[in-house]
């Protein structure tokens, strides 16, 4: 398996859209769809919890090429808080209750739309990362933060 | 690290981001997404934690810790 690609972003942008996933780019992938020149392994997907979302979700990953037994879409559709999976032509982190967010709707609302894709507002990627106070997460913030200004202070012309 | 230095490296991270800014996004993609293998965290096809609070304790027990998912 190789590093995830523009395609495979698109690929996931498109199967969510024809089932009506409701998801947002949360994490460094986020970050870096925002335009945060970082390096990052797979994508992380924050994905609204709600039984017809879950179902949603598992039809389109199962058309992404992601083999699920009935047991593991089961257990997504029974509503976990974290599914990692590698069963699938790429990595994907599946992220229902990102520490530091509240609730999906109010990151919804504050989404950034780039090139179709939904993302999380840099505000709420850094808040994620700053209550979950890994290592790794820890050594980025500072920059991400610099970042943040950066982007907004160029949205604002 | 001092005042002068914080404000060189903010100047340094400037410049990557304006750099970054000029490039399409399927060029910053190709750039940012690498495949390494992580001990243990690339090992199962499949994981799913009931509460975060499972994962982070099962990262902090599992993984290697200078794979960086251990709290600060």
């Amino acid at each position: 398996m190789g590093a995830f690609e523009y395609r495979q972003a698109e690929e996931i942008r498109d199967a969510f859209t024809r089932h009506g996933v409701r998801y947002l780019f949360i994490g460094k992938s986020g970050a870096i769809l925002l335009g945060f020149p970082d390096t990052t392994q797979d994508a992380d997907l924050f994905v609204e919890r709600s039984p017809e979302n879950g179902a949603a979700l598992v039809a389109a990953i199962r058309e992404l090429g992601f083999e699920l037994t009935e047991a593991q879409a089961a257990e997504i559709l029974r509503g976990k808080d974290f599914v990692q999976l590698n069963n699938g032509p790429f990595d994907l982190d599946l992220v229902f209750a990102p520490d530091g967010i509240e609730r999906f709707a109010d990151a919804w609302q504050r989404r950034i739309e780039v090139e179709g894709f939904p993302v999380c507002h840099p505000d709420d990627i850094i808040a994620s990362k700053a209550a979950t106070n890994r290592v790794k997460d820890r050594e980025s913030l500072p920059r991400l933060r610099a970042f943040r200004d950066y982007w907004a202070s160029r949205r604002r012309g | 690290m001092d005042d002068v230095a914080q404000a060189r490296e903010r100047a340094t991270w400037i410049e990557e981001f304006a750099a970054a800014a000029k490039r399409p996004l399927r060029i910053r993609m190709r750039y940012a997404f690498i495949k390494t293998y992580r001990p243990v965290l690339d090992d199962e096809p499949f994981r799913a934690f009931d509460r975060m609070t499972d994962y982070r304790a099962w990262c902090e027990s599992a993984l290697p810790g200078w794979l960086g998912y251990g709290r600060v």
